[in-house]
């Protein structure tokens, strides 16, 4: 990020395309501990998938010829997962071209999910939205399984808390 | 021989062995230990013991068995067949140490070398035919690494038995010859039926000899190399010809205990009397800190 973008970045907004929730299909999910620091798609079903066994203590597989310990993470209940990404910008432009073509229902929809001022869409905004869903994922460790107190794990305890601390306060 | 154990997972470790004679179980024997597949940055590493009575000796070296490098592939199945038919007073037992094992082995957070997994898998087929009941009374074993200061290992370790550790041993005993006839032979027979783990398409088996100076392996090893998950688990990840094409034509991946230098934390001295807070991170609560957690508003 460079420096002198920053004020255009504060005023940016990120929209979500509600319709895509409801489209998501369900995912499978592994959060690895390395960084691969760079995005495109990954044969993970011929290369990854096959290798996991169930060991005696938990799966195992292995990354680059080294050794992971791997285990599920359930997503916590009332909570939902899902694989955001963002949209390119000539797609952005064709899809706010045809954005009247959307049927009533996905307008109200869109309302009822959005706050009013945040609908208008402007060129430089980001636009979001869900390529996958999930309801669990597997964390892996290297050569020791994640455990309790994996980051990820306590990660999902921040929503409980924010729901708590956000909740108004009876008779306030 | 019969490797089905090893192509229902070749992950790991796998140990296969021949009954073992009776005779062994009665009269001191003598025990030889030999390794194949030690160089290759492909396949496994195959670990092998022989054993028969002191008494039969002369019999084993009737088969005529001679260093596993000396012989041709049919010559070297010839012999293990005779050994098979001999097994009355010839056993032996092997372990398969997979490509993936070697890697995960030698790319620990706490290296284990090749020399110290050569030892102790040795070690454990010499204790697996005590287990197993072979009065073992004499060791020869090839050496990996300097002969003084493993034979001093293993002698340490079996004080009742006779050890002896020679470079070259596969040449000298003919009890040594024989393990190492059956390390080659499974290792051939495991690289000739390699099933890979991973679901490839236009796979393709002509890597050569599997050795790194290999015009045909390197070849074959360029030619398999996936951006992100790299080789196929048949590839040694941990030999320096695997590495370097990696470096050159695989994604970066960087380790949680890979320390990456403390780069971007140092600047300039005079910075710290620069009052300039735009350049200052913004850092957000430990809570999230700790948890890596960030916030979503500037994607």
């Amino acid at each position: 990020m460079e420096s002198g973008d920053e004020e255009g970045v504060e005023k940016r907004r990120v929209h979500l395309r509600p319709d895509t929730l409801r489209s998501a299909t369900p995912a499978t999910l592994h959060l690895l501990p390395c960084d691969v620091p760079v995005n495109r798609p990954a044969p993970v079903g011929s290369f990854f998938t096959p290798a996991i066994r169930q060991g005696p203590e938990g799966l195992e597989v292995s990354f680059r010829g080294r050794s992971l310990r791997g285990e599920e993470v359930e997503v916590p209940p009332g909570l939902a997962g899902y694989v955001m990404v963002m949209e390119e910008k000539e797609e952005v432009l064709v899809r706010k071209q045809g954005f009247p073509q959307g049927s009533d229902n996905d307008e109200q929809q869109q309302e009822l999910l959005e706050p009013p001022e945040a609908a208008l869409e402007r060129d430089f905004d980001r636009v979001i939205r869900a390529s996958g869903s999930f309801s669990h994922f597997t964390v892996w460790g290297l050569e020791t399984a994640p455990g309790p107190d994996a980051k990820v794990r306590a990660a999902l305890t921040w929503p409980s808390l924010a729901a708590a601390i956000h909740a108004q306060v009876p008779g306030d | 021989m019969d490797l089905g154990k090893l192509e229902t997972d070749n992950t790991g470790r796998c140990r296969l062995n021949s009954p073992v004679p009776s005779v062994c179980r009665k009269e001191p024997c003598v025990l030889g230990v030999d390794e194949a597949g030690r160089g290759p940055v492909l396949g496994p590493m195959v670990y092998a013991i022989c054993y028969c009575p002191l008494s039969r000796l002369a019999d084993l070296e009737a088969l005529k068995v001679a260093d596993s490098k000396t012989l041709t592939e049919s010559e070297r199945d010839r012999l293990f067949a005779k050994m098979e038919e001999d097994g009355d007073f010839v056993g032996w037992a092997l372990d398969v140490l997979s490509p993936n094992l070697i890697s995960t082995s030698m790319l620990g957070r706490v290296k284990y070398n090749l020399n110290s997994l050569s030892h102790d898998t040795a070690t454990g087929l010499v204790q697996f035919a005590m287990d197993q009941g072979v009065k073992v009374a004499q060791v020869f074993v090839d050496t990996v690494g300097l002969p003084e200061t493993y034979q001093e290992r293993l002698q340490q370790r079996f004080p009742s038995i006779e050890v002896t550790v020679k470079a070259k041993a596969d040449a000298l005993y003919p009890v040594v010859s024989a393990a190492s006839i059956c390390a080659k032979v499974a290792r051939d027979q495991a690289v000739k039926n390699w099933k890979f783990v991973e679901k490839l398409k236009d796979l393709d088996t002509d890597y050569g000899s599997g050795y790194p100076n290999d015009p045909k392996t390197k070849a074959w090893l360029r030619k398999h190399v996936e951006p992100v998950f790299g080789f196929p688990q048949f590839v040694r990840f941990s030999w320096r010809t695997a590495q370097s094409i990696l470096e050159k034509e695989a994604e970066d991946v960087m380790w949680e205990d890979l320390s990456t230098g403390d780069q971007e934390g140092l600047g300039r001295i005079t910075s710290y009397f620069r009052e300039s807070p735009r350049n200052r991170p913004r850092l957000s609560h430990r809570y999230f800190q700790e948890r890596g957690l960030e916030s979503a508003t500037s994607l």
